[in-house]
C-alpha cells in the first residue's frame, strides 16, 4: 500500500460550541441547531443526518430559542431581537427588535399565523407572520417576572407561559389571563424557574423546573395532577412527540427521561403519564431536546448532538436503531498548502497559520521519529467586524490567504522572508461574500462561490486583483455551494451544492462543462484526479462514484463498484468522508478520511467480497487484501489529511479528551467507589 | 458700657465686697467709686458707642461673608482647573461634535469599555486598547497620550440587559448551590474498585467512557498485597512477606 512519513498535528485547539436550542421540522425532516456562539446548523435527518448548512454566528447574537414556521426559521436571543434566516443564501434575512429586553423563548401557533415571544420585562409579544417579514401585533398583559418559556395550545387559542415561580395561561385573542396556576414549587431559599413548558391538546400542561421536577397540571382547573421528581438538579428542556403519546425531559445531569401516556396496568382504561426510560448520553447539561417520530434528539453543554432512536418505533439491530453522536462538523476546518508545508486553521473568530515541523530520521512503520524542527505558528489573524468566519482558504504556494464572513471577503498576501501579511484592499465588487473559497493549484486564481450557485473567479497578481468571470450553472437556481475543487492542471472546477448537484466547469473555456447525474444523497467530498481527470464523489450515504470528465460518464471501476455494492462495514460508518486526496507516486491510490479513520483505496486491486472482513494495518501486515481499511487506534479524530509534496502525510488530530477537559463544569455526581 | 461694667462688677461682688468695704471703711480709706455719684454718660457717647458696636458687628459679618466668598471662589477655580486637565483640547471636541457616528455598535462597545476603564483609571489598559483598535473607526482620533475618542450611543443599555440575562442563567446553573465539579474530576481515568476475597485481592479497574466504549480490565494479584485505597490513583504496596 505504501509507506509514508506522517506528521501528526495536535496543535489545533478546536473547541466546538455548546448547543443552546434546537427545533425539528417534521415536514422537511430538517433539524435546526443553534449554538452558543450564534452559529446555526441544519441537519438533514432524511440523508444520514448530514450537516447540510452552517450559518456562522455573530458577536452578541446569543440565541436562546428557535422556531420553524413552515419553511421559515426564526430565532430569538438575549440581544432582544428576532431573526429570520435565509436558508438559501445561508445568512440572516433580517432582524426585528422586540423592545422587551432579552427574549427567552419563541413559539408559533399550529396554524402558522402568529409568533409569540416571551421577554425579560414580563410581556408576551405577539407578531403577525406576513409573507416577507413579521409585524408586531400586540402585547399580552404584562407580568411581574420574566417569561422563560411559552407553549401554544394546539387550537391556537391559549398560551401557557412559564415564569419565575408560576405558570400563567393567557387567552391569545383577548390577551387576558385565563387562570392562575399558583404553581408551586415554593422553595425555601431560591425562586423556582419554570425552564420549559408544554401545552397538550387535552388541556394538560407539563412543566419542567429548576427544582428537578416534571409536573403535570390540568389546564382547565389549574390544579396539579402529578409531580415526578426526576433529578436533584434542573430540568432544562421538554419535548413532546407529534402524537402526544410521549414526552422527554432533559436535565442538568445529562440524562433524558421519557414519559409515556399509557395505562399503568393492563386492564385499566385510564391513561396517565408514566415515567418509562432514562437515557444517559451526555456528560453535561442537556439544554435542547427534540422529539421526532422515531427518535429523541438531545444536545447540550457537551457540544455533541445525540440521536437516540426509540426502539419501539424502529426495528432493532438495524442501521436505523443505532445511537448516533455527532460531535464534529461535517466540513473541513483545516486547509493545507501542499507545496509550502503550511496549515491554516479556521476558528470562528480568527485564523492561524502554522508551518509543520521537520524530521530527518528514518524508521520502521509505527516508529515515532525525532523532531528536528518544531512546528511554529507563523500568523494569527483576527477577523474584522462582528460576523464569524464562514470559510477560509490558503493557496498551495502559501502566498495568499482568504477568508469570508456573511458580509465580506478578505484577501491577504503573505511574505515569508520576515513573516508579514498585507491586506489586499481593492477587491472586485462581485466578491461580496462567499460560502466556499478555493485557490487554483498555481495560485493565480481565487474561486469563490457566492449567491445563486454562481462561482466568481478572481485573478491574483502582485499589483491588483481583477474579476475574471462569474460562472453560472443555469438560470434560476439558488442553492448554496458547499464544496469546491479545482483540478491540478487548472482545467476543471467542480462545485457541489446542497441540492445534491455537482457542476463541472471548464476553466479554459469558462463555461459549464457537464452536470454529474444527481444521486439522492448529498455529496460530502469531491476531488478531481490530476492525471486521469476523473471526478470522485463520496456522498452522505457513504456511496462512492467516479465520473470521467472527458467521456462524461461513470468509469468502469465505478460501475463495477456500484454493481457489486459497497462493503457493509463501509456503509455502516456513521461519519461522512470529508476529504479526498491522491498520491502523486501511485495514481491508482485514493486517500479518503472521515472523522475517525483514514483509508486508501487501491483501484488496481480487485474489490472485496461482501463476506470478507475489513482489517486494520496491524492485522493486515501478513495478508494481502484487496481493499484495505487502515484503522489505527492512535487516530482518535482525524480532521483533515493531506499529502505534501515530499510524499509525507499530515494528519490533524484532536483528541476528544482535550475537548472534554475544557468544557464548563458538569454537575457533581457521586460515583460508586470514589 | 464702662458704667455697666462697673455696675456689673460691683453687683455680684457687692455682697462679698460688702464685708470688705466695711472693713475698708473701718480703715478709713476712701473707696474710689462707692461714695461718688455714678459717672455721667452723655447720650451722644452712648449713641456713638452703640453705633460703633453695630458697625463693628456689620463689619465682622461682611468680613466673614467675604472670606466665605473668597473660599468659594478659590474652590471653584480649583475645580475648573481639574476639569480642564481632564477635558480634551477644544479642537478635538469640535471635531467630535461635527462628525456623525456611522458604525454605532463598534463605537458603543468601545465607549462602554472606555467608561469601564475610566472607572478604573488605568492608563495601561487604555493604551493597550488603543493599540488594538487604532485606525479602525473613521471618526476616532488618537491623541498624544493614551486616549481614543468615540461617541457613545444608546446600545449600551441593551447590551447591559443582555449581560444581566446571561448572568441570571450563569447564576442559576453554575452559581451557589449548584453542586458542580470540575471537568478534570469528572473525566479522570482509572477509578478503583476493590473486592477482597480471602487474602487474594482482586482489583478491577474501569476506564471512563471517553469515546464510545467502556473497557474493563481485571487483574489478579496473587500473593496478598496491601492496597492503599486512594481516591483517583491506583497505588499498590507489596507486603514484605511474598512478592
Amino acid at each position: 500500500m505504501g509507506e509514508f512519513k506522517v506528521h501528526r498535528v495536535r496543535f489545533f485547539d478546536y473547541m466546538p460550541s455548546a448547543i443552546r436550542a434546537m427545533a425539528f421540522n417534521s415536514r422537511t425532516e430538517r433539524l435546526a441547531v443553534a449554538r452558543a456562539d450564534g452559529a446555526l446548523e441544519i441537519f438533514n435527518f432524511a440523508d444520514h443526518y448530514f450537516q447540510e448548512k452552517v450559518i456562522p454566528g455573530q458577536d452578541g447574537r446569543a440565541v436562546e430559542a428557535l422556531c420553524w414556521v413552515g419553511q421559515r426559521l426564526f430565532s430569538a436571543g438575549l440581544n432582544g431581537e428576532i431573526t429570520e434566516y435565509d436558508l438559501e443564501n445561508m445568512r440572516p434575512r433580517y432582524t426585528v427588535e422586540a423592545y422587551g429586553g432579552p427574549i427567552w423563548t419563541i413559539s408559533s401557533n399550529s396554524q402558522g399565523t402568529l409568533l409569540a415571544v416571551g421577554c425579560e420585562d414580563g410581556t408576551v409579544k405577539m407578531f403577525e407572520l406576513l409573507d416577507e417579514r413579521i409585524r408586531f401585533q400586540r402585547n399580552l398583559e404584562r407580568q411581574k417576572g420574566r417569561i422563560i418559556s411559552l407553549s401554544w395550545h394546539p387550537s391556537g387559542t391559549l398560551i401557557a407561559a412559564g415564569m419565575m415561580d408560576m405558570i400563567r395561561i393567557f387567552d391569545a385573542e383577548t390577551g387576558k389571563e385565563m387562570q392562575l396556576d399558583p404553581g408551586v414549587i415554593a422553595s425555601k431559599s431560591k425562586e423556582v424557574v419554570v425552564w420549559s413548558i408544554a401545552f397538550l391538546s387535552d388541556h394538560t400542561i407539563v412543566s419542567g423546573d429548576s427544582a428537578g421536577k416534571v409536573q403535570i397540571w390540568d389546564g382547565l382547573t389549574g390544579t396539579l395532577v402529578k409531580t415526578h421528581l426526576v433529578t436533584k438538579w434542573d430540568v432544562l428542556a421538554l419535548a413532546v412527540s407529534q402524537d402526544e403519546s410521549s414526552l422527554v425531559a432533559g436535565t442538568s445531569e445529562g440524562t433524558v427521561v421519557q414519559f409515556q401516556f399509557i395505562a399503568s396496568t393492563v386492564d385499566q382504561q385510564d391513561k396517565e403519564w408514566v415515567r418509562t426510560r432514562t437515557f444517559k448520553n451526555h456528560s453535561h447539561d442537556v439544554r435542547a431536546l427534540a422529539h421526532t417520530e422515531t427518535a429523541v434528539v438531545s444536545g447540550g453543554m457537551d457540544t455533541q448532538l445525540v440521536v437516540r432512536p426509540l426502539l419501539d418505533k424502529v426495528e432493532k439491530n438495524t442501521q436505523e436503531s443505532a445511537l448516533r453522536k455527532i460531535a464534529f462538523p461535517h466540513r473541513s476546518l483545516v486547509c493545507c498548502a501542499k507545496k509550502a508545508g503550511l496549515l491554516l486553521f479556521q476558528f470562528p473568530d480568527h485564523l492561524e497559520l502554522w508551518r509543520v515541523g521537520e524530521s530527518d530520521g528514518l524508521g520502521k512503520p509505527g516508529d515515532s521519529l525525532p523532531v528536528k524542527r518544531n512546528p511554529e505558528k507563523l500568523i494569527q489573524l483576527k477577523r474584522k467586524g462582528e460576523d464569524h468566519i464562514c470559510c477560509s482558504a490558503l493557496s498551495p504556494c502559501g502566498g495568499w490567504l482568504a477568508y469570508s464572513t456573511v458580509s465580506a471577503v478578505r484577501l491577504y498576501r503573505i511574505q515569508y522572508n520576515n513573516i508579514s501579511i498585507t491586506k489586499v484592499s481593492k477587491l472586485p465588487k462581485d466578491l461580496r461574500s462567499a460560502h466556499q473559497l478555493c485557490f487554483s493549484s498555481d495560485s493565480s486564481k481565487l474561486f469563490a462561490s457566492s449567491s445563486h450557485s454562481s462561482v466568481v473567479i478572481v485573478s491574483l497578481n502582485q499589483l491588483e486583483c481583477k474579476h475574471l468571470h462569474t460562472l453560472k450553472p443555469r438560470s434560476g437556481e439558488s442553492r448554496p455551494v458547499h464544496l469546491l475543487f479545482a483540478s491540478e492542471d487548472g482545467k476543471w472546477l467542480a462545485a457541489a451544492n446542497a441540492d445534491c448537484e455537482i457542476h463541472v466547469y471548464n476553466l479554459h473555456k469558462l463555461k459549464l462543462h457537464c452536470t454529474v447525474p444527481v444521486h439522492s444523497s448529498c455529496p460530502t467530498a469531491i476531488a478531481i484526479h490530476p492525471v486521469t481527470s476523473n471526478l470522485v464523489v463520496v456522498h452522505a450515504d457513504q456511496q462512492i462514484f467516479e465520473y470521467s470528465l472527458m467521456q462524461k460518464e461513470y468509469t468502469e471501476w465505478s460501475r463495477k463498484l456500484q454493481k457489486q455494492g459497497l462493503h457493509s462495514l463501509w456503509l455502516e460508518r456513521d461519519t461522512p468522508v470529508t476529504h479526498i486526496s491522491y498520491s502523486p507516486k501511485n495514481p491508482a491510490h485514493i486517500f479518503l478520511h472521515d472523522m475517525f479513520m483514514f483509508c486508501i483505496i487501491d483501484q488496481s486491486l480487485p474489490l472485496p467480497e461482501a463476506k470478507t472482513m475489513l482489517y486494520n494495518q496491524m492485522t493486515l501486515r501478513s495478508l494481502p487484501e484487496p481493499e484495505r481499511i487502515r484503522h489505527s487506534h492512535a487516530f482518535k479524530i482525524s480532521l483533515p489529511l493531506c499529502l505534501l509534496e515530499d510524499h509525507s502525510l499530515v494528519v490533524v488530530e484532536r483528541p476528544l479528551l482535550d475537548i472534554m477537559s475544557q468544557l464548563p463544569a458538569p454537575v457533581r455526581q457521586k460515583k460508586f467507589a470514589t | 458700657m464702662a458704667k455697666k461694667q462697673q455696675r456689673g462688677e460691683t453687683a455680684p461682688s457687692s455682697k462679698s465686697a460688702g464685708t470688705d468695704r466695711r472693713t475698708e471703711s473701718f480703715s478709713l480709706t476712701l473707696a474710689s467709686s462707692d461714695d461718688e455719684a455714678p459717672e455721667e454718660v452723655t447720650f451722644e457717647d452712648s449713641k456713638s458707642a452703640a453705633l460703633r458696636s453695630m458697625k463693628e458687628a456689620l463689619d465682622t459679618a461682611r468680613r466673614e461673608k467675604e472670606l466665605l466668598k473668597e473660599k468659594r471662589r478659590k474652590r471653584q477655580e480649583l475645580f475648573q482647573e481639574q476639569k480642564k486637565r481632564k477635558l480634551l483640547p477644544t479642537d478635538v471636541l469640535e471635531e467630535i461634535d461635527s462628525a456623525p457616528s456611522k458604525e454605532q455598535k463598534q463605537s458603543e462597545d468601545e465607549a462602554e469599555e472606555e467608561q469601564q476603564e475610566a472607572g478604573e483609571g488605568e492608563d495601561d489598559s487604555r493604551r493597550k486598547k488603543k493599540r488594538r483598535r487604532s485606525g479602525k473607526l473613521p471618526h476616532s482620533r488618537n491623541l498624544k497620550g493614551n486616549y481614543t475618542v468615540t461617541t457613545v450611543t444608546e446600545r449600551a443599555a441593551a447590551s447591559f440587559q443582555q449581560q444581566t440575562a446571561e448572568d441570571f442563567i450563569q447564576s442559576r446553573l453554575y452559581g451557589a448551590g449548584s453542586c458542580r465539579s470540575t471537568s478534570k474530576e469528572a473525566f479522570t481515568v482509572p477509578r478503583l474498585h476493590y473486592i477482597c476475597t480471602e487474602g487474594v485481592f482482586l482489583c478491577a479497574f474501569i476506564t471512563m467512557n471517553t469515546h464510545t466504549h467502556r473497557s474493563a480490565g481485571l487483574m489478579w494479584i496473587n500473593p496478598p498485597l496491601k492496597i492503599v485505597p486512594s481516591k483517583c490513583t491506583f497505588s499498590v504496596c507489596l507486603s514484605k512477606q511474598q512478592v
